[in-house]
């Protein structure tokens, strides 16, 4: 599965709830969400909207000169962002940990930078209503006030919402300057308009708002992003969850839950071998294809299960035909051993036992199927080489990439397949009508260029 | 890049430098970037042909280049003379050379251009259309940045 950064985002609300969703309970009418934390044994907030993601971490890379609060600086998946040790910073108490033992991080984005934040431990998602949230009284003592952005009960437990904006900004400007100035306020500025924009679009729905924060936790948590390439389904996911739920606790509070509400997205043997059914699902749709060479190119291939499925079928479907698949995936330990998978002969399905041999450690693909995969170590928001493709299987790949990069990776699509070319995308994952026809139907996503 | 090149570079850069320092070497996590990067100011490149297109880049700073320089020669430098420019230009060779021997040995042909070296301040590389392997292999004498952009030939 690709990984990707995320957009910057701010936090707008839609204040006015419609009266449709002021009927459900009042206590999960939540507008605001807060990643939840502890420093020096007491509750914190920040507000979800700035989260990018969570990690452990340790052995960050010490920049000398540099306030004590910069721990220093850390290599997340290339990018290379500062580490600020929240307890430090706020002059708390820090038990300071071992080199090689792991900090909680949070990793926040905050206009177009990116920070690593050491806390002691991250707690949960909380939903709360952004009214209900008081401002700070100037009597705290602990941390100073102007970093506060109120303070909020719930569940008996008390939380200091940290504003992380007025945090960061004032680091530029005094403290440090290791961080390289964000660009001005028109940014920001855009950015708060277009995000109105959409959630006016979406409050408009009948999902309402409940939805709306159930898909900003999925893209928090999972960087699950909503588009019209998977919006159909998550209305209608949404629906089942109201009855799996019993129209209670809708709003997704940790991992688990964000995994349960997306575990009926994936499709059918998504990571694994197919079986034969959907191989056979799969094999009708192909039309024929006239081209001596048939290239075919698998973004997101992870280990390599699918590509191997996809491999066979073709052969079986073309068998005059050369296929050269390029397989290509951006978590290196995933695609490094895709390459030279071994099995147990009695865990593949016997569709495929024709085209595995013996090898000294069990049985593998035979040379015919390995010679016409190449694994690549490659990043589908880099530049994408292939060129004249006539397949490209991205099954559930785009909902976990950016809006934006989305619809760049799908342009990319158009321009490297030929006219009439296939693209096989995850079974609740839906391909704009004007360019594209469905050939397949469910579990099958298979479309065809209209050029 | 295939996932096949990958480890025929880093071995042959963590074998060779540990042996011509006589030093522990370390690898740093390997990632991968498409955008234009700044060069640390000494950097040998050699190019790939054959089965791919491309090239290997060595990147280090001034300073390494001197010690890693002093250190194989046995005798202490201090100016970028042409025996150290010599020195890290053999040193660039002798990695790529094991690696496509390597490769070799796996099946894949490549052949490879003389290495040239580069020198100066403020230098950046970007490369067209290809995404650049990072290998960062740190030693005593500093940081050494191998960056490896090779496509199939089309």
């Amino acid at each position: 599965m690709q990984t990707n950064n995320q957009n910057p985002q701010q936090d707008v609300r839609a204040e006015s709830l419609r009266p449709d969703v002021v009927r459900t309970e009042k206590a999960t009418a939540v507008d605001y969400k807060m990643v939840t934390f502890s420093l020096a044994g007491k509750d914190y907030g920040v507000d979800i909207m700035n989260v990018k993601e969570i990690a452990k971490a340790s052995k960050f890379t010490y920049v000398p000169n540099a306030a004590p609060f910069l721990r220093g600086v850390y290599n997340l998946r290339g990018e290379i962002i500062p580490v600020i040790d929240f307890r430090i910073f706020f002059h708390l108490p820090a038990e300071r940990k071992g080199e090689d033992s792991l900090e909680n991080l949070l990793i926040l984005r905050l206009e177009d930078q990116v920070y690593g934040v050491i806390v002691d431990s991250i707690d949960k998602v909380v939903g709360i209503l952004s009214n209900t949230i008081q401002p700070p009284h100037p009597i705290f003592g602990d941390i100073n006030i102007k970093y506060i952005h109120g303070v909020v009960e719930n569940q008996g437990r008390l939380y200091i919402i940290l504003d992380v904006n007025r945090i960061f900004e004032q680091k530029e400007e005094g403290k440090s300057h290791i961080i390289s100035k964000t660009v001005g306020g028109s940014f920001f500025a855009a950015q708060t308009a277009q995000l109105e924009k959409e959630a006016s679009v979406s409050t408009s729905q009948t999902a309402g708002s409940e939805l709306d924060f159930i898909k900003e936790t999925l893209f928090a948590l999972k960087h699950f992003v909503t588009t019209p390439l998977n919006d159909a389904w998550i209305s209608q996911r949404f629906e089942e969850w109201r009855v799996l739920r019993n129209n209670k606790d809708l709003q997704l509070k940790n991992i688990e839950d964000a995994e349960e509400f997306l575990s009926t997205f994936y499709s059918p043997f998504n990571g694994r071998l197919w079986d034969e059914t959907y191989g056979e699902q799969v094999l009708a749709l192909l039309p024929d294809l006239s081209s001596k060479t048939i290239n075919v190119w698998n973004p997101g291939c992870g280990k390599g299960y699918e590509t191997y499925s996809l491999a066979c079928i073709l052969k079986q479907r073309y068998h005059d035909a050369r296929i050269k698949i390029w397989a290509s995936d951006n978590d290196l330990l995933a695609v490094s051993s895709a390459p030279n998978m071994v099995f147990e002969l009695d865990t593949v399905p016997s569709v495929y036992h024709k085209y595995l041999v013996k090898g000294r450690y069990g049985y593998s693909f035979n040379q015919e199927i390995k010679d016409a995969i190449f694994f690549e170590y490659h990043d589908i928001k880099h530049v994408n080489p292939f060129d004249e493709l006539d397949i490209i299987m991205a099954r559930d790949v785009l909902s976990f990439q950016d809006a934006d990069e989305q619809a760049k990776i799908l342009n990319d699509f158009m321009e490297k397949l030929k006219a009439r070319g296939l693209v096989l995308v995850g079974r609740h994952e839906q391909l704009p009508d004007d360019e594209w026809t469905r050939l397949g139907s469910d579990p099958v996503s298979l479309y065809m260029y209209n050029r | 890049m295939r996932v096949e090149y990958i480890n025929p570079f880093v071995e042959s850069a963590f074998n060779i430098l540990k042996e011509v320092l006589n030093a522990d070497v370390k690898r740093g996590e390997l990632y991968l970037k498409s955008t234009t990067m700044p060069v640390l100011g000494v950097a040998a490149l050699v190019g790939l042909a054959g089965d791919v297109e491309g090239r290997v880049l060595f990147d280090m700073s001034k300073q390494t280049a001197l010690a890693v320089a002093s250190t194989m020669n046995g005798e202490q430098l201090t100016t970028m003379d042409e025996l150290v420019k010599a020195t890290v230009t053999e040193l660039a060779n002798m990695i790529t050379a094991q690696a496509v021997t390597k490769l070799h040995d796996l099946g894949f042909r490549f052949d490879l251009t003389p290495p040239a070296l580069f020198t100066g301040e403020n230098m950046e590389v970007s490369d067209h259309e290809v995404e650049a392997l990072i290998v960062p292999m740190e030693t005593p004498q500093g940081k050494i940045e191998i960056n490896v952009a090779i496509r199939e030939r089309a």
